[in-house]
């Protein structure tokens, strides 16, 4: 049961998701604050994590070189 | 059953493909009018577990940064942008790279840069103030590598379609600093399909970059004078062993010779997949593939093994402490520097959900799986609410966790082997978990009625972190942004 529940609420929230939303509305999904970047001003906090931390990339931007991290 | 899912799957993926763009009725500007960007932050962390030092002593740094960004609306399809910015940092840990100027030894004592010109950066060797050279890797020295200058430029030129479902870029960076020179280049691609509702992007860089390397003072003394401790920075200096006694038996492993192969490159690939799923929620997948090949060790950073024998310059008296801060006039001799592999792959994979709770709240969410063939594996997550208190006011509480596998080549002080190919005790690829607290707060005019000269303010944000990691370093961030449009 639960298996089968599981199945179909992705199935459900998959085929959902099939459906395109129209430019008109996509006011909610246009507002800056759920753009799928990062911001500008975050740019400095994740240049310090890359030096920081031993991985780095896979969020839209630089992920390696350019400086004499890790 | 079986026969449901698969037609549900199919009908599906049909629906995605089935849906007609709709004309434009008119074609709007990529880019309405030319933007920018005034970037400034702050950056300071304390630490005990610096890597110049062979994996103990201060981490003390603080850097500061100004970053322009201009992007400039050549026509209604094409953008370009250009990126210029400078950084200064402060740090007591590089400064170890000559600990021995804390005597004010510079003048009389040896530097680490072996340049040719009449700046006071080249080995100079006073005659009479060895008797006195002493250091402490929890403190820090004036050496020249104390403070450092990155300044980087880079330009980007975008090109959108008629349509506006797809867009190709290409971008070249240059960055400098006192050690280290970039050259980068790349492009990439992205299509909007499924009435802008999907997007797929591929893009692809490669960084050219260089050392012009910077060693630990007494192993580029001792490479310079072939190993005679009776010359140069060594000439009246006495060398000490673990029992305080003068020694002449001290020598790095295999004799140290400066590197060779000075070049790092990095190639990188990035996928990137995003979809709206609903009115109020979107999501985006990004896969990175990274090889990087050259001097990946930085040549300033010691190493210490805990299988030879131990020697310093300073006062004997203080040996026994060297690993607390309480010492302040002793230093222990490298036994090399860092070694590492000379190529690295480092694949991670991110996951970004966006959703928009109402018109106060949204969701900002992230989760990053990151492996390397170095044996290092880490998860990243973080979220952020933005909160609008008002039309023009907008919160951002944030908190990120972050935690990692040590590195196969990482050990800490005192417990890499001279038998090893491969060592390292630099605690940035040590075994750690991360947290991150952090506050912003951005305010926005979209009638830009604020004006300087002929250009409006659009908007300035304001970022504040705390980053607490659990081997004890901490550090502090701030940065403001400001972004005007052009009138």
């Amino acid at each position: 049961m639960i298996k089968k529940t599981i199945i179909y609420g992705f199935l459900i929230s998959f085929y959902s998701s099939c459906v395109a939303v129209k430019e008109y509305e996509k006011v909610k999904l246009s507002d800056p604050d759920m753009a799928l970047t990062t911001k500008k001003i975050d740019r400095f906090e994740t240049a310090f994590q890359v030096y920081r931390e031993g991985a780095a990339g896979a969020n839209g931007g630089k992920s390696g070189g350019g400086c004499g991290c890790n | 059953m079986k026969y449901l899912q698969i037609m549900m799957a199919l009908f599906c993926f049909g629906s995605i493909f089935a849906q007609e763009e709709t004309p434009d009725a008119y074609k709007k500007r990529v880019l309405e009018t030319a933007e920018i960007d005034f970037l400034s932050s702050y950056y300071s962390q304390e630490g005990n577990n610096a890597s110049v030092t062979g994996g103990i002593g201060t981490e003390q740094l603080s850097d500061a940064t100004a970053t322009i960004v201009l992007s400039i609306p050549l026509n209604d399809d094409d953008v370009l942008t250009i990126d210029a910015g400078i950084s200064a940092y402060s740090s007591a840990s590089s400064s170890n790279g000559n600990p021995f100027d804390i005597t004010g030894a510079s003048g009389n004592g040896y530097d680490d840069d072996d340049d040719d010109d009449d700046d006071d950066d080249d080995n100079d060797r006073g005659s009479n103030a060895a008797a006195s050279v002493i250091g402490s890797p929890w403190l820090a020295s004036t050496g020249a590598s104390r403070s450092d200058v990155w300044s980087s430029v880079n330009a980007d030129y975008a090109h959108s379609s008629e349509d506006r479902n797809t867009i190709w870029n290409a971008d070249v960076s240059f960055a400098t600093e006192y050690d280290y020179t970039s050259f980068g280049f790349g492009g990439g691609i992205t299509q909007l399909f499924n009435e802008k509702n999907t997007t797929i992007g591929l893009s692809g860089k490669v960084y050219i970059d260089a050392w012009q390397p910077i060693y630990p003072t007494e192993l580029k003394a001792y490479d310079d004078e072939n190993g005679n401790q009776n010359q140069g920075f060594f000439n009246g200096v006495t060398i000490r062993n673990q029992n305080g006694n003068a020694s002449s038996q001290w020598k790095p492993l295999n004799g140290f010779a400066t590197i060779q192969d000075k070049g790092r490159n990095t190639y990188s690939v990035s996928f990137s997949f995003s979809q709206i799923l609903t009115q109020n929620a979107q999501f985006s997948v990004f896969l990175d593939l990274v090889k990087q090949q050259g001097w990946l060790a930085n040549p300033l950073q010691r190493v210490y093994f805990g299988d030879v024998p131990n020697f310093y310059i300073g006062n004997a008296a203080s040996i026994p402490t060297y690993t607390s801060a309480s010492n302040t006039d002793v230093f222990q001799l490298a036994d090399d520097i860092e070694r590492l592999p000379s190529s690295r792959l480092k694949i991670p994979v991110g996951l970004r959900l966006n959703y928009y709770v109402n018109e106060v709240i949204s969701l900002r969410t992230y989760y990053r799986y990151y492996f390397d063939d170095w044996g290092m594996q880490s998860n990243t997550a973080s979220l952020e609410m933005p909160i609008k208190i008002s039309d023009q006011f907008t919160l951002y509480p944030s908190y990120r966790y972050y935690d990692q596998t040590k590195a196969d080549y990482f050990a800490p002080y005192e417990q890499n082997l001279s038998t090893s190919e491969f060592y390292t005790s630099d605690y940035d690829l040590a075994q750690f978990n991360a947290q991150q607290f952090g506050f912003g707060i951005s305010y926005t005019d979209i009638f830009t009625k604020a004006h300087l000269w002929k250009v409006g303010l659009k908007s300035i944000d304001f970022k504040y972190n705390n980053y607490q990691r659990s081997n004890g370093l901490s550090a502090h961030f701030m940065g403001i942004g400001f972004k005007f449009i052009v009138d």
